[in-house]
């Protein structure tokens, strides 16, 4: 009897989040103009990239360095623009929530405030995620040839969710200090610093000294963009079932971090007028 | 009237011009003063994010300790070049990139009512909070990898002066293209990003046909060469391109503007500068 209560309970939640993700899916293709411009600043990044590494390894397609050739790397730097272009703002939808007053919109409705903006987040990620990842394709494909990482695929696309999760709740994290602080954008612009470095976006972590490697290994950063990225491309050369795990423990870290966040937050937030 | 005459009215009307930039630069630092914590706290914020994009560059020379002729202390020169001529003149014209949303919202009305330059005054009215910080931190890192002689200065104030002049001139041109092509905002934000992406990364890393187009139709080239070409290797060459281009790009974005003018109808919204 509980038990098919929990299942209602839980089938009732999916697709409400479901519907959230279908209705963020329909704006995403409503601004396709917005779109395109966006995919064509990730083609001049990543041809930036191509010269730069290709300097970098004075253009020698067969040397390896740190387990990384010319292809691998400008690949790996593909995937993980993917993600990093994919995800979106959170901070300055959360902060102008709460400055204008919409937040009181939508916590009347009968849909957790940070599932509401998870099931957004996700669907506009991924489908931001793919739509990069074609046009950084076209890059990679040109200058470095094709993609031929077998297994690689399986393990990018396996840990992929698990990053959009850890970019949502470390976004998450920072965009509800808005309900502490006025602005969170200077917070956000330190933090998207952390995963452009230290989060390997630029740089593959194998390529940093050791000893940053090893402060890299503690953080939650490298979850979200080295792991899928570096097993696209060296697939095997880590576990993917311990990178998996790995995971999994920030986000459970992290979720716990949001959800008090949340609810100390929002104990104290007053909301005039509407 | 006599010739004199003449000349002392445009003495009169340079020093009125003057005196009124003076006055709005007065304004918006005590508008910015206002609030005060928000203030330190974005330009702090913006510090620390230019600090992370040298500690990328650190760990990228860490590997390659050269690349075709650059090395670490010539990209943070490029940074402070780069960071600090824009912050000057994010901080003094702020509205140099907003030009097109300002346009294409019909808010030029308040400027055009009011006897002064109308560029001018567009420009001088507003003032970044993050921009102090990155013309601060141009200045920290010209202390500490600068050349600390009274040549050196000069030539690192040169610097700054004709990078944050070329970032003007290319964002006044993209922005007039609002008054011919309508909601030109997404183009322009898409020029700004991308000019400003190509303006901090090696110039020498482009070649052929890139190389080219970075020094002519997309000038960021001029700005990405001034630590070789004006701080270590002074080419006298290329001091005066980079001069020619800063006033051509100058003209050029405000005879587009005025031309512009012309064409510009008032979105009949009632504004007020705050």
């Amino acid at each position: 009897m509980i038990d098919r209560k929990m299942q209602s309970v839980l089938s009732l939640k999916s697709k409400k989040a479901g519907a959230v993700a279908t209705i963020t899916l329909r704006q995403q293709l409503a601004y396709k103009t917005d779109f395109i411009m966006r995919s064509t600043f990730l083609l001049l990044i990543l041809f930036v990239f191509v010269q730069l590494w290709s300097s970098a390894y004075e253009g020698d397609r067969t040397r390896i360095i740190d387990g990384y050739t010319l292809k691998q790397i400008i690949w790996y730097l593909v995937f993980t623009e993917a993600i990093t272009m994919g995800v979106p703002s959170l901070c300055s939808l959360i902060e102008n929530e709460v400055k204008n007053g919409d937040i009181a919109i939508r916590l009347i409705r009968p849909i957790s405030y940070v599932g509401y903006h998870y099931a957004a987040y996700l669907a506009e990620a991924v489908f931001r995620f793919f739509i990069h990842l074609a046009v950084g394709s076209i890059i990679a494909w040109t200058f470095v040839g094709p993609p031929s990482f077998g297994w690689g695929w399986a393990g990018l696309f396996s840990l992929t969710l698990g990053a959009i999760s850890i970019a949502f709740l470390l976004n998450m994290v920072v965009a509800l200090c808005a309900f502490w602080v006025e602005e969170t954008r200077g917070m956000e612009f330190v933090l998207h610093k952390l995963q452009f470095t230290v989060g390997g976006m630029l740089l593959p972590l194998d390529l940093m000294p050791e000893w940053l490697q090893r402060i890299c290994s503690w953080l939650p950063f490298q979850a979200m963009l080295y792991f899928p990225a570096r097993t696209a491309v060296n697939y095997g050369s880590a576990s993917l079932l311990q990178q998996a795990a790995i995971q999994a423990g920030w986000i459970a870290v992290l979720a716990v971090c949001t959800v008090m966040m949340y609810r100390k937050g929002v104990a104290k937030l007053h909301v005039n007028g509407g | 009237m006599s010739t004199a005459d003449n000349e002392s009215r445009q003495a009169q009307t340079a020093l009125g011009t003057l005196r009124f930039l003076l006055t709005c630069w007065k304004v918006n630092l005590a508008s910015a003063m206002e609030y005060r914590l928000s203030f330190f706290l974005l330009a702090g914020m913006m510090f620390i994010n230019n600090f992370m994009w040298l500690f990328f560059w650190s760990l990228f020379f860490h590997r390659f300790p050269v690349v075709n002729g650059w090395s670490l202390s010539d990209v943070m020169m490029l940074w402070a070049v780069g960071a600090g001529g824009f912050g000057w003149a994010n901080m003094m014209f702020g509205n140099f990139h907003r030009i097109a949303p300002i346009v294409s919202g019909g808010q030029l009305d308040v400027y055009l009512s009011q006897p002064k330059p109308v560029l001018l005054h567009v420009l001088a009215s507003r003032m970044s909070v993050t921009a102090a910080g990155d013309f601060l931190f141009g200045l920290a890192v010209y202390a500490w990898v600068g050349e600390h002689t009274l040549s050196g200065g000069l030539r690192f104030a040169a610097g700054l002066l004709i990078s944050g002049l070329i970032f003007m001139g290319v964002m006044i041109i993209a922005g007039s293209f609002a008054f011919f092509f309508g909601n030109s905002e997404g183009i322009a934000s898409q020029v700004f990003n991308s000019f400003v992406a190509l303006s901090t990364y090696p110039a020498d890393i482009f070649r052929s046909v890139a190389k080219v187009l970075l020094f002519t139709l997309v000038p960021a080239g001029f700005i990405s060469y001034l630590p070789i070409g004006l701080l270590r290797d002074y080419n006298s060459g290329f001091v005066w391109q980079a001069a020619g281009m800063t006033v051509f790009l100058l003209a050029a974005g405000s005879l587009l503007f005025r031309a512009g003018l012309k064409r510009y109808t008032s979105g009949n919204a009632i504004a007020m500068r705050g």
